[in-house]
């Protein structure tokens, strides 16, 4: 070997180990994958905007690790052959260390698995389904299981309420099922008695049939689940048609796009929720307002949630005291009585949360405080 | 409750017979199915709920939207569909189709994917009659959908201008021997159907309390089995489609339950054009 072949391979050696060096100290990568178009986009561009703040946040406090953090952001259309796309391109390309999980629960369930498959913690933030943290121990959830949240509102209508007549309104997709499926149980368990139940359609528009056979059903609380399009046209609809039964709702009515859509009808509906606005906690209060100051509007349940999945993974950064990935999984697993936005959380041995349930109200056009489910039977997940 | 179910789906019934009506007019003069007329339809609701916002006026949102629609309807006809006639029916269908896709995507770009509220305070109150209510938003539909129909009527029924499109509807060649201007009357056609769907996107922005790109869609489809449910080309069937569709689908889902609601239009097609193979009002 010659001498000047040495010295351009000690050249070639000294400059990958700069390259080496410099991936330590440069940024960390962490995804998010959220609805950025399509009809889910109010919620994508709260998640967005959230995590953003978030992000923010961490890297003005001197970031995480000594190193800042880098959010890579894709459009997964709240669609499964997107979502799954997403997590490729976030792994194989982007190399991200954890990802926040925006999603709803068809596009989260086809990402989860490949998360799993590549040893990446995936942190999902609100998507209800059973099926996502059953992909195995790199996943876990920020929200509520779906039959949970089901539950609390069934404990919401007789504690609150005191309902004698509840009827119910069921989206027909995985996230109104499971709801429904925890309502009707714990209301059995509770002796609630549930005169009736109308299923209407996904995206369902005309809404005057099915709360027209609600109506028929003389009900004094009608619990409703879906989106906030449907939301709001089911209440504007069951006040026009003029049900006067008390409305309970959950964490899909929970977004400022609700309070805009069903206008005047909304006052007065209450729902279960992840996010409580008036909760005087500093952590909660910083974060409504930072966003407040950032984008001139009202954070929501979703973004609230996202949130605390970034800061979940930025805390088990810390503890772990390094971006590998299995050490950083066994760190986030241990996280508990951690301070979010959405509750103090811990996660259980299958890694789903246990955290209070939230009951807001609408009044004068807001979410307020308006009580609060914390008996361990119903919030703690099977 | 039936009678609750009845007018729940006469007043969809009634939004259902603005738009198929406009699209049988469109119909009629070409022979195109125009799909795009439910992304002029979008285009109705956006331009109504600008000129809401900026002025307050109910009446001023239907002219905005019912201006924009027209026009965007006869540019539409002049300058695609005219070029494209001398080709094979599939291709100016083709066009229509990715006009549609445009427009919704057009609309997407400038007004943002998310539902925009239309909160209007209708000007009428709700009526209840024993155990049927008849909402204030139910009420505008009729108050401004029955008018539009009966106008239109009027046209078509009472003057030159009607009786030339009803000659076009029947034989273009035999119109245009006769005397009839054809561009004219085809341009006319095409300005007042698309009018007809502008209203339609206002009165259904305002009856759901939302304008969305994708509003469309709905109309896309189901405005083609009704107007075929019909009997294409005829303005009575497609009016009394309208209206029995609403009132199935209504009744339906209050007797039944959960329902593929957007697939009834089709299978209520299906089994109709198996006995009478022209539609309800078609001419064989």
């Amino acid at each position: 070997m010659g001498r000047r072949t040495l010295l351009a391979l000690l050249l070639i050696l000294a400059l990958t180990g700069v390259h080496d060096v410099l991936a330590q100290r440069g940024p960390i990568p962490i995804g998010l994958s959220a609805p950025l178009t399509g009809p889910a986009a109010p919620d994508g561009l709260s998640v967005r905007q959230a995590v953003e703040v978030g992000v923010k946040q961490i890297n003005a406090a001197g970031g995480v690790l000594d190193r800042q953090i880098q959010l890579v952001v894709y459009d997964d259309q709240a669609a499964p052959p997107q979502g799954v796309a997403v997590a490729q391109r976030l792994i194989e390309r982007d190399r991200v260390v954890a990802a926040v999980g925006g999603s709803y629960s068809g596009a989260t369930r086809g990402a989860a698995p490949i998360f799993q498959q590549n040893r990446v913690p995936f942190v999902v933030a609100y998507a209800v389904h059973p099926d996502i943290t059953k992909a195995g121990p790199y996943v876990f959830r920020v929200g509520f299981l779906g039959p949970v949240e089901g539950a609390g509102a069934a404990e919401a209508a007789r504690l609150y309420f005191n309902a004698q007549r509840v009827a119910m309104m069921t989206m027909d997709n995985d996230f109104g099922r499971a709801l429904a499926q925890g309502f009707r149980e714990r209301g059995a368990k509770i002796g609630l008695n549930i005169v009736g139940e109308v299923i209407y359609p996904l995206g369902e528009k005309d809404m005057a049939p099915h709360v027209t056979r609600v109506r028929g059903m003389n009900p004094d609380l009608v619990f409703v689940s879906g989106y906030f399009n449907e939301a709001a046209l089911i209440v504007r609809a069951i006040r026009q048609l003029g049900v006067r039964a008390q409305i309970l709702g959950e964490e899909g009515f929970d977004s400022p796009k609700f309070l805009e859509l069903a206008g005047p009808a909304a006052e007065g509906v209450a729902i279960v929720t992840n996010l409580n606005r008036d909760d005087p906690r500093a952590v909660v209060q910083a974060f409504l307002r930072d966003y407040r100051a950032a984008y001139k509007m009202e954070a929501d349940m979703v973004g609230a949630s996202a949130y605390d999945a970034l800061r979940i993974i930025v805390d088990g950064l810390r503890r772990a005291g390094t971006t590998d990935p299995a050490k950083l999984r066994d760190a986030i697993a241990a996280t508990r009585n951690f301070n979010g936005v959405t509750g103090v959380l811990s996660f259980t041995a299958s890694r789903e949360t246990i955290k209070p349930i939230q009951v807001q109200m609408v009044k004068g056009g807001q979410f307020r405080y308006f009580g609060v489910i914390t008996d361990p039977e119903i919030i703690t997940p099977p | 409750m039936l009678g609750q179910q009845v007018i729940n789906g006469l007043t969809m019934g009634a939004i259902y017979a603005v738009i198929s009506l406009g699209l049988t007019l469109v119909y009629g003069a070409l022979r195109i199915l125009h799909v795009a007329h439910a992304g002029i339809y979008v285009l109705g609701g956006y331009a109504g709920l600008v000129a809401y916002a900026h002025t307050g006026s109910l009446l001023l949102a239907f002219l905005l939207a019912m201006t924009v629609s027209g026009l965007a309807g006869v540019i539409v006809q002049r300058w695609i569909y005219l070029p494209l006639l001398p080709q094979p029916r599939i291709i100016p269908l083709i066009a229509s189709i990715g006009l549609f896709i445009a427009l919704e995507d057009l609309l997407r770009i400038a007004a943002g994917p998310y539902s925009l509220a239309f909160s209007v305070r209708v000007p009428v109150p709700s009526v209840a009659l024993g155990a049927v209510a008849l909402t204030s938003a139910q009420l505008l539909v009729v108050t401004v959908g029955v008018p539009l129909l009966a106008l239109t009527w009027w046209v078509l029924t009472r003057t030159k201008v009607g009786l030339a499109w009803r000659a076009l509807a029947e034989d273009l060649e035999m119109a245009q021997m006769s005397g009839v201007d054809v561009n004219r009357a085809v341009g006319l056609n095409f300005l007042v159907g698309s009018a007809l769907a502008g209203a339609a996107g206002v009165l259904v922005g305002i009856f759901f309390n939302a304008v969305e790109p994708t509003m469309g869609d709905m109309p896309a489809y189901k405005g083609l089995a009704i107007i075929v449910l019909g009997g294409l080309g005829s303005y009575t069937g497609a009016v009394v489609a309208s209206l029995l569709l609403g009132v199935v689908e209504a009744v339906a889902i209050g007797t039944i339950g959960l329902l593929p609601r957007d697939a009834l239009a089709f299978i209520a097609l299906i089994l109709i054009l198996l006995v009478r193979p022209q539609g309800l009002f078609g001419k064989r």
